[in-house]
């Protein structure tokens, strides 16, 4: 094993392959408070990607309701058992990650999903953390909760799914750092299905091999973002690149959100793949969840992202989420207006931050007749 | 009445006995591929019945990661048959369940033969070969055998229960059977679509391959291999055939290794047990 960097973990840690981080790396934001668990994310992918023989049981994208739901079962309790994962000293993590925590003769520590694992994908769908007594469901905030998680592979810069294959089947893209399973070369040994901690490789009964999300790479080749960014309905998600945190630029999105303002986070940053999708925490959420899936950042990335009305850029940044198919890797803000940019400066999309409002009167005084509105 | 009785008894003991001598082939230090005017047809062709058998014993594959935690399989039957161009193999190990579906989870049973590219003194490393040592590997699965046997090519034939409602492919306007029909079939099969047959439908169960160390195991168009195998009543018999290695020949010797895998213990890749090289001979043609 090699020593590699993890920013995410704030320290070295042992990894299969020594580092070797893609020119550019593709790397999303998701804001979770603004799921609605519609799954036309997760139906994007779906008639996209996924609507062979074979591919039946298989979601790129799935949308599970938390603290409960998960897809396969109990993907992630099931490994925070095992690597008794937990431990972090301020931001620098202290336990062990999959690759540390690997027994003798396994390249990672992982499980096999069975078949059962995967029979129930709604398993915890609008499940809340508790009983809902009478007479408190007027009461905020709620006592209980739940929230929408949406998940695709997070491309991640130390993928387990690559490290657990011994044909190394599985490549990262060193132009865009897309982790693609080789198609021609995978003999089906189901290994990285085992390792992927996220349980994002399947394994398709009908060809034999395989498969994972491939993050739209024709789309992105295109400059644009994946089917499930753009069909989202709920507008949580962008798509770009992200650098390391040394080399942060503000006017790149994904940088301001996950490095400068450190609103978005990775999903179990302690499995130790520096996953590439980052979440804006939900905010209704018990703290201590929140950190076992987001990490010791969490807390404040909650208070930043509530008093993101007070913070123009921040709240101008987030009104970008959603707005073109475009890849929007550079931003800018002017008063009331933010622009989405590609590489160059040429502007894909402008948008107001707040939007003109209108009272309406219930009085009608040119039709001289009452309007029946909504409060 | 009494004395009858007394007669057909020991009468009985005989004949197991003879019955029971038969089926222990001599065992033999090496694999002797046994001189016939033609191969077996199968792995249940008399033939096999009085060729000398080789006991190879099987260890856990144990030079790379992942490795399987406890050894299974502990020892594999061989048998060897040569027409003067080919040899057939005949493979024999207990395995108390039939593994034969690969889907999530689920492995299959599967063994293969493998011989170094060359002939050589001191042969390659056993274990899948070297770099500058190549072997060449005849490899069948359960799963395949079952696909050639006629398992129907559609996800029931996997999950009996499955309902699916409609598939790209099924779309109204593209007609059955035509190329735009393939066309869209394969463009949610990627495997496929880059020629990578590795499940249905399948004309064979074996697959030749080619090494040269652990991870470079590739497709070895230029050895036509063939096979088939059955399920016996505790375990499985296995045949696979192969050209006769090159140069091989009378009072030569060349190496054999083989490999078994248990699907029920979701034995797969590098998860095998694997025996060391023994020697391989062919024995001279009967006048
Ligand atoms: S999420 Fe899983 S499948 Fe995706 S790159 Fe990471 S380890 Fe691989
Ligand atoms: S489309 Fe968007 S809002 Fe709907 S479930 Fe997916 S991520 Fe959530």
């Amino acid at each position: 094993m090699a020593r590699v960097y993890n920013w995410q973990l704030g320290r070295e840690m042992s990894y299969w392959y020594p580092e070797s981080r893609p020119k550019k790396q593709f790397a999303a934001v998701f804001d979770t408070n603004k799921c609605i668990a519609c799954q036309t994310c997760t139906l994007a992918c779906k008639t996209t990607w996924t609507s062979g023989k074979g591919q039946e049981y298989m979601l790129f994208n799935n949308v599970e309701t938390k603290p409960y739901g998960s897809y396969p079962l109990a993907y992630d309790v099931k490994l925070l058992n095992m690597i008794e994962a937990g431990k972090w000293s301020g931001k620098t993590y202290e336990g062990q990650t999959i690759f540390e925590s690997a027994p003798a003769g396994e390249r990672v520590m992982g499980w096999r999903p069975e078949q059962v694992d995967y029979s129930y994908p709604n398993t915890g769908e609008d499940d809340c953390s508790g009983q809902v007594d009478h007479g408190a469901l007027m009461q905020l905030p709620h006592m209980n909760w739940f929230f929408y998680l949406a998940r695709i592979c997070n491309h991640c810069t130390y993928p387990a799914c690559l490290a657990s294959c011994p044909r190394g089947s599985i490549y990262k893209r060193p132009e865009d750092g897309i982790v693609l399973v080789d198609q021609g070369r995978c003999r089906g040994y189901q290994e990285c299905v085992r390792g992927c901690p996220y349980k994002k490789v399947f394994f398709n009964p009908m060809t034999g091999t395989s498969e994972k999300c491939i993050a739209c790479f024709p789309k992105i080749e295109q400059g644009l973002q994946p089917q499930c960014f753009v069909n989202c309905i709920g507008k949580i998600r962008m798509a770009g690149f992200l650098n390391t945190p040394d080399k942060a630029r503000a006017d790149n999105p994904l940088d301001y959100l996950v490095h400068i303002k450190k609103v978005a986070l990775p999903l179990f940053p302690q499995y130790g793949l520096e996953p590439n999708v980052y979440y804006i925490p939900p905010v209704h959420v018990p703290a201590s969840f929140n950190r076992q899936l987001f990490g010791p950042g969490a807390d404040a990335a909650v208070e930043t992202y509530k008093s993101a009305r007070k913070d123009m850029d921040l709240a101008g940044l987030l009104c970008l989420f959603g707005c073109s198919e475009s890849l929007m890797t550079r931003w800018k803000r002017t008063g009331d207006i933010v622009v989405g940019m590609d590489d160059s400066g040429t502007q894909l999309v402008r948008v107001p931050i707040s939007e003109p409002v209108h009272v309406r009167t219930s009085f009608d005084p040119v039709q001289k007749l009452v309007r029946i509105n909504c409060p | 009445m009494r004395r009858r009785k007394l007669i057909v008894l020991p009468a009985l003991v005989v004949l197991l006995f003879v019955a029971g001598c038969k089926k222990a082939p001599v065992q033999t230090t090496e694999v002797i591929a046994v001189a016939a005017a033609q191969l077996p047809s199968s792995p249940t062709d008399a033939a096999w019945d009085n060729v000398p058998e080789y006991l190879a014993k099987l260890i856990p594959q144990d030079l790379v990661e992942p490795r399987l935690a406890q050894a299974s399989t502990p020892e594999v039957r061989v048998q060897a048959i040569t027409n003067g161009t080919d040899v057939a193999f005949r493979l024999r190990w207990l395995d108390s369940e039939q593994n034969d579906t690969a889907k999530p989870g689920s492995f299959v049973d599967a063994c293969a033969v493998q011989v170094p590219t060359k002939l050589m003194p001191n042969p390659p490393a056993p274990q899948m070969g070297e770099a500058g040592g190549g072997v060449q590997i005849v490899y069948w699965r359960a799963d395949w055998q079952a696909w050639v046997n006629g398992r129907e090519d559609n996800i029931k034939s996997i999950y009996p229960n499955a309902e699916v409602t409609h598939y790209p492919f099924q779309a109204q306007s593209l007609e059955k059977g035509s190329p735009e029909q393939k066309e869209m079939a394969k463009r949610y099969a990627p495997a496929d679509a880059v020629g990578n047959r590795r499940q249905s439908p399948r004309q064979s169960p074996v697959e030749s391959l080619l090494a040269e160390g652990p991870g470079t195991l590739a497709s070895n168009p230029a050895v036509a291999v063939k096979g088939s195998g059955v399920r016996t009543q505790d375990g499985w018999a296995v045949m696979m055939v192969r050209p006769l290695p090159e140069g091989l020949a009378p009072k030569k010797r060349t190496s054999v290794a083989f490999a078994v895998w248990q699907g029920s213990n979701k034995e797969g890749g590098a998860r095998k047990m694997r025996s060391g090289w023994a020697p391989l001979a062919v024995e001279e043609k009967k006048p």
